[in-house]
């Protein structure tokens, strides 16, 4: 049997990570965006439990709930915006919403 | 003693009438208005002269009417505190003479009748004189300021041709001067370890634990530039002509008459004094810019061939003279630096009233398009001519002693001697250019039309209201030309003060050469 | 002080001041000042004078008083009144032609429309002589020198509606300007070579050690000589001045503004060194022949006995390098005289013909105008140094002297003679002999009384001034002493003889070749007939005025334009809008970054976060 040390934990939630990284920095639509940045936030909350568990202290399992309330108000909020986006835009890909261009 | 609080009052009301003059904007009557103004710009005037007799140059404080007010910033070291000494008494008597004639000539000439015009120019005179007589620098600074931001607006709402621009210029110009001497001064007071933010306490913190040079050498460079770009020092001049060009008569006479002597003012009463490692470190740049100043301002002005244009392009050929008087960091030097900026204040204030008065006969500025003003009005004539002449440093006027006294001074060591020839080569390049002047507007013969008009009374020679305006500042010129003393005598008694400025080898040279002429006499 | 002293100073004050009030209350009176001012200048013109002579009356030994007008540091500066007897003969002289000058004024400017700016100059001017007179010291002495410039412009621009008198007004004063730049440096660098500026402590300061001298510091102080006087090269002022009015040629650029050069000289002779004065005397000799060579090619009256006038003031300012001031004092005594009398006289003769100056448009006059064209002669004849009259006794003392000095500057200044009587007899032959050559000249009438009989009292003085028996004792105690010296040389008689019969033979050659050339009357200039270019070379006045021409067109006005250009070009425009515009370039590259685009925001976050890391790394 294969010990599942810290170090798994964690190489998954890098990868998890960089996942949810490229798709906010390479995808275009908002949606997905926001759903690789709850990709992140969640390699975060693993990341977070695993260290919990490895240093036998409660102090990341209180966290990652409080990641977690927060995420869901934030899907909330934000699938609320990009739902108003789209009904004044039409659309909801990044590269054109760029009204910000100087 | 009553002095102090006439001085504390002789700020407060101009402020408090500029300020009913901001709100009762429409509500005033004419009446009531030209009395507000009356005494609020003769108060000062009052006050100042009553002030001046009751100065004490045998006092052995370093200054005279000593006020300290509260003001909630204690923890800062920050004090009302005002007081004069005799660097700054002169300059007090100029700052309300130039603002009576000022604020008199905008209250009853018609071109603008605007209240807001008069309260701020109101509030700029208050600024003025309470700069010259704060002891503390934040206020120093801060009245500075006070007087400082009417002058944009005013340039920028009632200017000449092309306001915007030139308020914009001015602005940025003048709040960068500001600004790198404020960061000077702060961190003068930072470094010093003085226990409040004013001079006394600067100069005895300094006294018991003197900065390192290469401080000083940093921190003057700061004052240096800072005040240097208030004055107008060469090559930072480009906002005063055109500034002066297109700022209304009211504010072109306070400006340059009082405002624009901060700078100088500054350099003499804080930068020299304090930092004496400093100042001789970047005197040879004092002198050198100073004589750009003279030289190569002078030289534009020769090819001036507008009026306004041409006065303000001396009136920084003149300053250039301060700045060389500043460089000799000598009692003699720094006397007639003063002496220089009473005088220079005064006429130049003087030149641009006649300049608008001249504009109102000719309808232009144009040098070339006027003649025969000696003909149509003999009156204004006369007084633009001696004015000019005047500023060119005529004797009889203040003009000559600032002059001759900061010449001589440059010839005190061998170092600076070489800037006399040069500087002196200012006197011939401003007879040249003021009587240019003189003979394309008075003499020569008006045009048939202009004529036609003084005929037929629609243009006359002067008003009793530019009479009375230009007279003050006039009669104040020929005041201090005939009896220097009236300001030597105060100035004296402060720079002997300062040890910044002892060469002992030269006085005690100078000295034994008197001994020894008293001792022939006796025999 | 005691009471004596006392009347003293307010002997010396009410002379100062009282032109000084007389201009005063001139220009207050409004506008009754045109009526007025012949008034009141007369009246302070006759308390001058009385007051004079009140003080020569009174006056033993020299008259001192001073107080501290300036105060800074060790430094002061003195307010000072110094009276001694050249002082005291510079005022008489003064004094008497003043007076004469204003009495003629009189009726000269009767019909002027600006008779109270005239009168009130006229008074301020002899408000600032006087002060230079009284000065004692050298800055009080450059106050009052610059006063009389003022005044000298202010007077010469008189008639301000032409051009003539703008253009001259302006050049005197910044002609003078120019010498004084000099003199003020000579000023500034005596008080701190010597510790003072008094004129009696120099002499005492320097007859303690002779090595003090510089010569430095002399060169310095002469410079306001030269400009004052109009030496070569700062001569170019004088002859245009004459756009005055005639009375103030007569009074400041012919008898006393332009003399007191001369007399500054006199002042501070202690303090000039060989060198300076032999430069001085060089100077004068060349001023005297050059200005006696452009006096024959010029056409108008004033501007002929202008050029008298510089050649005369050469003929002091030579006599002085050579070491007689005494002797350059009384020249100009003796000068004063007869020039204001000829300037008057041709200022009579100039009224009488209705403003004409052109000599080759009178003629004939004699007839016509006896009194005032006899005292014209009385006056050239002083001038040329005929025996008997004022102008043969200083003049034989300066060629003495000269001969006794140095034999160049003698030559020179004999040479010099024969050009004075030969310009002085071609204007007197074209002007008063043949007949009239115009309308105005036909119809010229004697002037009325109160414009002769200064001419008279003047051509009193011009002929008599010269017997210096007759001064008063308290007078001319300097001028008698370089006389002595110069009647106890070994050769005295020897020399005298000689002199005269040279000086003699001057005047009688050259007023005979003059009446060859022009004695018949003549519309036109023989001379410019037959040598067209020397003549033109003269009128032209050696081309020197053309100099500064160029100067002003070609050197002054392209660099002060150029420097405007720079200052509004390269300064205001391309430095300050450079750094306005490098602001906006540095602005407008940022705003290429805000591309508005969420990912690229995203990128430079991240990319800003590896920074960030790689600084907390100490990597960089």
């Amino acid at each position: 049997m294969v010990l599942i040390g810290i170090n798994e934990f964690i190489y998954v939630a890098s990868i998890l990570f960089l996942i949810g990284l490229l798709g906010v920095l390479l995808r275009r639509n908002t949606i997905v965006i926001f759903m690789s940045i709850e990709l992140m936030l969640n390699a975060i909350n693993l990341a977070l439990v695993a260290f919990s568990r490895f240093n036998n202290s409660m102090d990341g399992s209180i966290f990652v709930f409080f990641i977690m309330t927060v995420a869901a108000a934030e899907v909330a909020l934000g699938l609320a915006i990009i739902v108003m986006l789209y009904r004044q835009r039409q659309t909801i890909l990044v590269n054109e919403l760029k009204q910000l261009n100087g | 003693m009553i002095y102090p609080y006439l001085l504390l009052s002789s700020i407060i009301i101009p402020f408090s009438v500029g300020v009913l003059f901001l709100i009762l904007v429409k509500d005033m009557e004419a009446l009531l208005a030209r009395f507000l103004g009356i005494f609020g710009a003769s108060f000062p005037f009052i006050c100042a002269w009553v002030i001046y007799f009751n100065y004490d140059t045998n006092n052995l404080d370093a200054y005279n009417f000593e006020l300290i007010l509260p003001t909630g910033l204690e923890s800062l070291g920050i004090y009302l505190h005002l007081g004069l000494n005799g660097l700054s008494l002169p300059l007090l008597l100029l700052a309300t003479t130039v603002g009576l004639s000022a604020i008199i000539y905008t209250l009853f000439s018609k071109a603008i009748g605007n209240n807001i015009y008069v309260g701020l120019l109101f509030i700029m005179f208050s600024g003025l004189i309470g700069t010259f007589s704060s002891v503390d620098l934040f206020f120093f600074y801060f009245f500075h300021e006070l007087a400082l931001i009417p002058t944009f607006i005013i340039v920028m709402l009632w200017g000449g041709v092309d306001r915007h621009a030139i308020a914009l210029e001015m602005t940025i110009y003048l709040t960068i001067g500001a600004l790198l001497s404020l960061i000077g001064l702060i961190s003068l007071y930072q470094t010093s370890g003085a226990e409040a933010f004013n001079m006394i306490e600067l100069k005895m913190a300094l006294a018991s634990q003197p900065l390192s040079e290469l401080f000083q050498t940093n921190i003057f460079a700061l004052l240096f530039f800072g005040f240097g770009i208030l004055v107008s020092l060469f090559p930072f001049h480009s906002w005063a002509p055109k500034g002066y060009y297109a700022a209304p008569t009211g504010v072109a006479m306070m400006h340059a008459g009082v405002l624009k002597k901060f700078g100088l003012y500054g350099l003499l009463q804080i930068a020299i004094p304090l930092l004496p490692l400093g100042a001789s470190n970047w005197a040879s740049w004092l002198l050198v810019l100073g004589l750009c100043n003279i030289l190569l301002i002078g030289l534009v002005t020769l090819a001036q061939k507008d009026l306004k244009k041409m006065v303000g392009y001396s009136s920084i050929m003149h300053m250039g003279y301060a700045f060389i008087g500043l460089g000799t960091l000598s009692i003699l030097g720094s006397g007639g630096v003063l002496i220089l900026l009473v005088a220079h204040g005064l006429s130049v204030a003087l030149l641009f009233l006649l300049s608008t008065c001249i504009y109102h006969r000719f309808k232009t500025f144009n040098m070339e398009k006027m003649g025969g003003l000696g003909v149509i009005a003999p009156n204004l004539s006369v007084l633009f001519g001696l004015s000019i002449l005047a500023s060119i440093g005529l004797p009889g006027f203040a003009n000559f002693w600032g002059e001759f006294v900061i010449f001589t001074a440059l010839a005190e060591s061998d170092l600076t001697q070489g800037f006399l020839y040069l500087a002196v080569i200012g006197i011939i390049i401003s007879a040249i250019y003021g009587l240019k002047a003189i003979a394309l507007i008075v003499f020569g013969v008006p045009s048939e039309v202009l004529k036609e008009k003084f005929h037929n009374g629609s243009l006359r020679d002067m008003s009793y209201l530019e009479i009375f305006c230009s007279i003050i500042l006039f009669a104040s010129l020929l005041l201090y030309g005939i009896f220097p003393k009236v300001l030597s005598d105060p100035i004296n008694e402060s720079l002997s003060k300062y040890n910044a400025f002892i060469s002992t080898s030269v006085e005690s040279r100078l000295l034994n050469n008197l001994n020894l002429k008293l001792d022939t006499y006796n025999e | 002080m005691d009471n004596q002293i006392m009347d003293l100073l307010f002997n010396l004050l009410g002379i100062l001041f009282l032109p000084f009030f007389c201009s005063l209350i001139i220009v207050f009176s409004g506008q009754i000042r045109n009526t007025v001012a012949p008034f009141f200048s007369l009246l302070s013109g006759l308390g001058s004078l009385f007051l004079t002579f009140l003080l020569i009356k009174e006056f033993s030994e020299p008259i001192r008083f001073s107080w501290d007008w300036i105060a800074l540091g060790v430094h002061k500066f003195y307010i000072g009144f110094f009276i001694d007897s050249v002082g005291l003969t510079m005022l008489a002289m003064i004094a008497i032609v003043a007076f004469a000058i204003t009495i003629f004024s009189i009726a000269y400017m009767s019909k002027d429309d600006s008779k109270g700016r005239f009168f009130a100059g006229l008074s301020f001017f002899l408000f600032s002589m006087i002060g230079i007179i009284f000065a004692d010291n050298l800055i009080m002495i450059f106050l009052f020198w610059e006063l009389v410039g003022f005044s000298s412009y202010l007077l010469i621009g008189h008639y301000f509606r032409r051009d003539d008198a703008k253009d001259a007004s302006q050049k005197a004063f910044i002609v003078n300007r120019v010498g004084d730049y000099g003199f003020l440096i000579g000023i500034i660098l005596t008080y701190w070579h010597f510790g003072t500026t008094n004129l009696e402590a120099l002499a005492i300061l320097i007859g303690a050690d002779v090595s003090l001298i510089s010569s430095g510091i002399g060169f310095f102080l002469i410079c306001g000589f030269i400009g004052k006087s109009a030496q070569f090269p700062l001569h170019v002022w004088l002859p245009d001045a004459m756009a005055g009015p005639t009375p103030v040629s007569a009074l400041i650029h012919a008898a006393t503004m332009v003399a007191a050069g001369i007399y500054l000289l006199i002042r501070v002779q202690f303090m000039l060194s060989f060198e300076v004065m032999s430069f001085i005397s060089y100077l004068g000799t060349f001023v005297a022949l050059f200005a006696g060579f452009c006096a024959f090619a010029q056409s108008d009256i004033k501007r002929v006995l202008a050029y008298s006038t510089l050649s005369q003031l050469g003929y002091m300012s030579a006599i002085f390098g050579l070491g007689f001031p005494g002797i350059a004092l009384f020249h100009l005594i003796t000068h004063a005289f007869f020039k204001a009398l000829l300037f008057l006289g041709a200022g009579s003769v100039i009224h009488a013909c209705h403003h004409e100056q052109c000599i080759f448009k009178m003629g004939g006059l004699l007839k016509r105008m006896p009194i005032t064209s006899l005292t014209f002669i009385i006056g050239t004849l002083a001038l040329c140094g005929v025996y008997g009259l004022s102008g043969f006794y200083s003049k034989d003392a300066i060629l003495i002297g000269a001969h006794d000095a140095n034999n160049l500057v003698f030559y020179g200044l004999v040479f010099a003679a024969l050009l004075t009587s030969g310009y002085m007899g071609r204007l007197i032959w074209i002007v008063f002999f043949g007949s009239p050559n115009s309308q105005a000249a036909k119809n010229a009438k004697e002037v009325n009384i109160i414009m002769y009989l200064p001419l008279v009292v003047l051509s009193f003085f011009a002929i008599f001034v010269g017997f210096t028996n007759l001064w008063p004792a308290q007078l001319g105690a300097t001028i008698l002493f370089d006389l002595d010296y110069l009647h106890h040389l070994v050769n005295y008689k020897v020399l005298h003889n000689k002199v005269l019969i040279l000086g003699s033979g001057a005047w009688i050659l050259g007023l005979t070749m003059a009446f060859l050339f022009y004695g018949r009357g003549t519309k036109f200039d023989q001379l410019e007939k037959q040598l067209p270019h020397i003549y033109s070379l003269l009128k032209r006045r050696l081309w020197v005025d053309e100099l500064y021409a160029v100067y002003l067109d070609k050197v002054q006005k392209p660099i002060a334009e150029s420097f405007s250009f720079l200052d509004e070009m390269v300064l205001r425009g391309f430095i300050v809008r450079g750094c306005a515009g490098l602001i906006g370039i540095i602005g407008a590259s940022l705003r290429l970054l805000q591309v508005g685009r969420l990912d690229n925001y995203v990128i430079w976050f991240f990319i800003g976060l590896i920074a960030f890391w790689l600084y907390g790394l100490n990597m960089f």
